[in-house]
Order: C-alpha cells, then structure tokens, then sequence
C-alpha cells in the first residue's frame, strides 16, 4: 500500500511538473498530406520557434473529409482541437455550428477574447466565402485554390497551336488537332467541384435557388433547369465521344496522371497542383479556365474559392485562444502569406501578402502563381462569391454518380442532370430539418 | 457425477463480467447507438436532434442508389461466394493427392489470407490501372475493357479483387475437411467405384457438406462486410454507384457525407438482410446436412 501511495505521488507531481512547465498547447488539426501537409507542419515549426509561450501541434488525419469527420467525433467526444482545416464543401455545415456554440467565428473571438484580430487583414473574396449571412468572418482563410487550366506548351507547339485557349468555343476549334497527333485534347479531375460548382461561378450563373443559399435556406439546385448547364454537359458528352475528353475514373491522380507523363495538352486541376509537376513536365503553364464566349457574351467571371479554412472551435480556456490569436496574426502576416503562396500555388489571401508579392515583383519569377489570383481577381458578378448548401459532401457524391452513366450513355444528358437535382432536392431538404 | 458448486451464488457474475462489460461496450452500446441514430434526424454534430420516426427508412428507400447498393451486394455475395468456393474446394482436393512436398503448397496457398483487403486493392489497382495494369491491357485488348464506364467490367475487377484472398480461406477449411475423412471410408469407396470423379461426388462432397455449408456463411459474410476494404482502394463505387456494397454505402454516407441518420438506418437494413439471410440457411440448407 504505502509503495502504491508514492507512485501515486510520483506520478501526481510529474504531471503537474510537466504542466507548469511546458508551453501552452494549441491544436491544429487539417486535412492535407504529402507536401501539403509537411508545409503545415513546417508553418506551425516557425511559429513555435518565433516565441516561448505558446506550441502549436499539427495533427494530419488524412484527408478532408477525414479531417472533417475526425474533428466531429472528437467535438462529440469533448475532445476537439482548438483549430481545425475545413474545405470548402463543408462550409455551409461550420458556418450553421456558430449558434450551436460548436464554432467560435474569427470576428466574434477578437470580441469574447478581447484579443486584437482583423477580418480587413484578408482580402475580400477570399473573406466572403467564409462569412456568415451578415459578412461577419467565420472560418480563417487558409488554402485558397480555385480550378485552373494547366496547358502542355510542347504538345501546342508540335501541333502548331500558338496560344492558349481562352474559351471553350477555341478548345473546340483545335481539339481535333491535338487527338490527331496522338495526344488526349483535355482531362479534368473533379466533375462536381470543376464542371458544376465552377462552371455556374464561372458564367455568372446561379446554382442554387435562395441566391446560392446566401439570402435563404437553398431547396433545390439549378441544373436541368439551366441551359447553359444542360449544353455544357452536352458537349462534354460530345467530346467525350470524339475523344477530345478523356474520363479516366473518379480518383484526382488518375485524371491528372496521363497530364504529367505529357500525354494530354490540357488538364484542369487547382491552383495547388504544379507541385509535383514542376521537375516532371518540362514546359507547361497555368491559364484561367475556359468559359463559353457564348453563354457570357465574352465576359469572364470569378470561379469560387476552393480549398479550404482553418476553424476554431469552442471548449478551452482563455489562455489557449490568446495562443491561437497570436498563431493567426503570425499566419495572416505578409511574409507567412507570401511564403505559403509561394511554396504550394494557393492563393495569397492577405492585403499584406498580395502588396509583397507586387513589391518583389514576386510573379515575374513564379509564372505559375499568377493565375489563380487572376480569375479570384475578375470581377463584376452578380451572383454571391460562394454557396451556402448543407449536405453538400454528399450532393458532390450524386453529381459523381450520375456523371459516369451520362458519359456512357447509359443516361441521356437531361436525365443525368434531373438525377442530381432530385437528389440534391432530398438532401438539402434532409439538412434544413436540422437547422 | 459429483456437481462441483461455488458456494456464493455472486461468484459467477464477479466471473463473467469482464467479458460481460467488454460485450456490453463493445457489442450492445453501438447497436443501441445505431438504433438511437436511425431514428433520430440531426446535424453533423449532433445538434438539432429530434425523434423522426422511420423518416430515415424513406429517405433510404426513395434513394435509387440505395437499391443499386442492394442490388450489387448481392451479385457480389453470390458471385464471390461461388467462385472462392469452387476454386478453393478444387486446389484443396488436388493439394491433398500431392505426395511430394504437400506443405509448401500448402504454405503458400494458405499465405494470401494473412492480407488485409485494403492491401489486397491496392495490389489489385496495380493489375487494372489504365497506365501500367496487365490485366486492364490484356482484357483491353480482349474485348475493350474499361472499368471507368462500363459496369460489367467494373465487376470483374472488383471480383476478381475480392476473391483472390478469399480462396485462401476456402482453400484451409476444405482441407481440413478432406482430412477429417475417414480413411476407411475412402478405401472402401475405392473398391466400389474406379471412377474419381464419380467418387468425388457421391462420397467426398457429401461428406463435406458441413464444411461448404459453414464456408457459404463465411463467404457471404466476407462479400457483404469485409470488402469494404477493396471497394474503396479499387473503383471507390463507380462507375455511378454500381460497385458499392450496402457497408461502404452506409460509410460514405456516415463518415463523409456526415448523415449518421442515414447511415444508422442502412445499418439496420443490413442486420435484418444478414438476419433472413442465416435464417433462411439454417431451416433449408442445414436440414440436408449431416454432420456424421
């Protein structure tokens, strides 16, 4: 008895040893893997060598959605991190969790806290699509992509194509061209998040009634009922057919593979994706993604911000949020901006990072940056910056479902997209009863 | 025969409750959960809850894709259930005649059950990639394959993906059935009947029967639950949602479409389909059986 009583003790003082000397703890949890996420970690390295006080851990738990459903379990557990990387998919679900006292919004713990945080530090665009109905700030901009078309100059230049298509009425015109000499005219790695999320944001267009979700609670997407929509689709079918659009399955990485290995002469992926591309592909470059000069009448709109934003989430103590505010102004600041803009291709998302990168004419000797904030940069939409739609993980999983057997003819092309919206129907009917 | 008591009538509890408390945590708990969540609508995280009644039940059963599921699992089950079974019965015969060196058949054909199925897909994927796979190219160039679009070759992969380690298991328990035979039996049927084959069927199968019965539990088992592994390295569902199984159906819309109703419903589908399953096993296929 009396030995279990002093282990009791050892035990008992080290913990509180250890307490009082180890650093405030802040966890980071985010979705990213391979060279994404050791830049996180590597971000978190330099804030935690930057100070004394506070030590934020990064924990990777795979991908998004994995990251997304760990974070849940661990809130429905009483045991979340303090900040959490959300993509943009799952938006609409964090934003709803603010009057549940799930969320701690950006602008709102500047308040609780009294700590010195600034929403005007980000840039607008950017800030909208995490921003609750009265554009208050939620979610922290993080790792802002958005789809780009990324173009194999060699395949061009062999087939003496001299400039890079702007819309998809040029695409037309060369495509035969390109599959002539053997190659795949174009590829792209997300139907739902590429040619339907980013296909309405590109052309101005509505995707969900209720303003995107934006000014109320969205019943029904848009698709069949939009020509515009049901005419792209076509004409992907079309190509598909031609062998001017090569599907090469539902994973990111199979669709980008032939790409890379310069078998296709266009491929649309994300702002984030040369990484692995530089080094393999010689002479390649990133462009705004098509639009249909006919639907726009030659103007070119904004695609959504895709990615995703850190959130900060309710249940620790005082002291910790003070760490987590200070680890936000270090990540907001200039140089962290530019850094992370520069190491992965996602946007710059500061006032402070965007003025750097003009000052060190940063874009001169990084071709590959400028796009994206190009096409986040265009302007003169009518329609909001984002959408605001619950259960869109899963509509994502529907537009998915019904794009195979449209391409194979299984389906016709309206049917495919009277599908979605059914479905699509149900699910956001299904989320509005927990609202 | 004395009968050996304990004189505390609480001595049993005390010595079944550990393993009462590691059922009760481990078994009861999640089942009563999944009761609680297929009858309750809420939020991902839990907010907003109220008692819905069988709404979950509707919402799964005006989900074309739910039937899709229905529809492939048990294609599957029945697909993979055959052919490991059959493939298995046949490499156990012929390993048990092998003289010389019967245990390094043995060995290696026992080896690819030790595989996780998530591994197993990945292998798999290397087979039927489109860059590099050797089957993807040689069934290509038999007959156009490509799992992408079309569904009948999707199910090829992913039987063949599903059954490869699965015939490992079938290989085992037929051999020990065959083992478990009598020799006497054997002998005495020789002098009977020259024809092997003939021997085979109205000797050895028969005799086997308890061994097939306890395998087609197994296999359906395996088809229904532990592919889930292989689904999601090898076509992740496509195309549309004609390879996703009931389980990974159930997955994708709990964990990463984040409706725990939803999922808790379909988790009640599948215990009652497993339930009529085994039910209807043990009143019509057992009864011809006989153990000895």
């Amino acid at each position: 008895m009396k030995k279990l009583i002093s282990i009791l003790a050892i035990l008992v003082s080290f913990t509180f040893t250890s307490n009082s000397y180890s650093k405030t703890e802040i966890h980071w949890w985010y979705g990213n893997s391979g060279f994404l996420g050791d830049v996180i970690i590597e971000i978190a390295n330099r804030f935690n060598d930057s100070q004394d006080e506070y030590m934020v851990i990064p924990t990777g738990k795979g991908s998004y959605e994995d990251n997304m459903a760990a974070t849940i379990a661990a809130f429905r557990a009483g045991d979340q991190p303090h900040y959490s990387q959300v993509y943009d998919a799952g938006a609409a679900i964090m934003v709803a969790q603010v009057k549940n006292g799930v969320v701690i919004g950006f602008e709102e713990m500047a308040k609780k806290y009294g700590i010195d945080v600034d929403a005007d530090n980000y840039i607008p665009g950017i800030k909208n699509f995490y921003a609750d109905a009265d554009g208050k700030m939620v979610g922290v901009p993080f790792n802002s992509s958005t789809c780009l078309m990324y173009a194999n100059m060699d395949i061009l230049a062999e087939v003496g194509i001299e400039e890079v298509p702007r819309t998809y009425e040029e695409f037309e015109a060369i495509a035969q061209k390109i599959a002539d000499a053997g190659y795949i005219p174009l590829l792209q790695s997300h139907s739902p998040w590429i040619w339907t999320e980013n296909f309405f944001s590109r052309h101005n267009l509505l995707m969900t009634d209720g303003n995107n979700g934006y000014d109320a609670v969205p019943t029904k997407t848009l698709f069949a009922e939009t020509d515009e929509f049901v005419m792209h689709w076509s004409k992907v079918k079309e190509w598909y057919e031609k062998g001017w659009y090569g599907y090469k399955g539902r994973a990111w990485g199979d669709n980008q593979a032939p790409f890379t290995n310069g078998e296709a002469a266009f491929w649309f992926g994300s702002a984030a994706s040369f990484g692995g591309m530089k080094g393999v592909l010689p002479n390649f470059t990133t462009n705004p993604i098509l639009y249909w000069d006919s639907v726009t009448g030659g103007k070119e709109y904004p695609t959504f911000i895709g990615g995703a934003a850190n959130w900060i989430l309710n249940g620790h103590t005082e002291e910790e949020y003070k760490g987590l505010a200070k680890f936000i102004e270090f990540m907001g600041s200039p140089e962290m901006d530019l850094y992370y803009h520069n190491m992965t291709g996602y946007a710059a998302v500061t006032k402070g990072g965007i003025e750097l990168a003009e000052t060190i004419n940063f874009y001169r000797t990084s071709p590959y940056h400028k796009a994206v904030g190009d096409q986040l940069g265009l302007e003169g939409s009518t329609i909001p910056g984002g959408y605001r739609a619950g259960n869109w993980p899963q509509i994502r999983e529907v537009i998915y479902e019904n794009v195979e057997p449209m391409l194979n003819g299984d389906i016709s092309v309206e049917k495919a997209l009277s599908n979605m919206d059914k479905g699509a129907e149900k699910l956001l009917a299904q989320f509005a009863k927990t609202l | 025969m004395k009968k050996v008591q304990f004189k505390s009538s609480y001595s049993q509890y005390f010595f079944l409750a550990p393993q009462l408390l590691i059922l009760l945590i481990f078994l009861y708990w999640p089942i009563i959960q999944t009761f609680r969540d297929a009858f309750t609508i809420q939020d991902a995280f839990g907010f907003g809850s109220y008692f819905a009644g069988f709404d979950n039940f509707k919402f799964i059963f005006t989900d074309p894709s739910y039937y899709t599921a229905f529809k492939f699992t048990i294609i599957y089950s029945f697909v993979i259930t055959l052919i490991t079974g059959s493939i298995g019965l046949l490499l156990a015969v012929q390993a048990n005649n092998v003289l010389h060196g019967k245990n390094v058949y043995k060995t290696l054909l026992i080896w690819p059950y030790a595989i996780a199925p998530a591994v197993v897909g990945v292998m798999a994927n290397y087979f039927f990639s489109e860059r590099f796979g050797l089957l993807y190219h040689l069934f290509n160039n038999l007959w156009g394959f490509n799992w992408y679009e079309d569904v009948f070759d999707a199910y090829i992969y992913v039987v063949i993906a599903g059954s490869w380690k699965q015939i490992s298991a079938n290989f085992i328990f037929f051999l020990a059935g065959l083992q478990a035979i009598q020799k006497t039996v054997i002998e005495a049927s020789i002098i009977d009947c020259k024809s092997n084959i003939r021997r085979f069927w109205t000797i050895t199968f028969p005799l086997l029967m308890p061994t097939t019965f306890f395998l087609i539990i197994i296999n359906i088992t395996y088809a229904f639950f532990d592919t889930f592994g292989i689904i999601d390295t090898t076509t992740i569902g496509a195309p549309g949602s004609e390879t996703k199984t009931l389980v990974y159906k159930a997955y994708i819309d709990g964990f990463k479409g984040l409706d725990l109703g939803s999922a808790g419903a379909q988790s009640i589908m599948m215990m009652l389909i497993v339930l009529v399953i085994t039910i209807f096993q043990f009143r019509y296929i057992e009864g011809k059986i006989h153990y000895n």
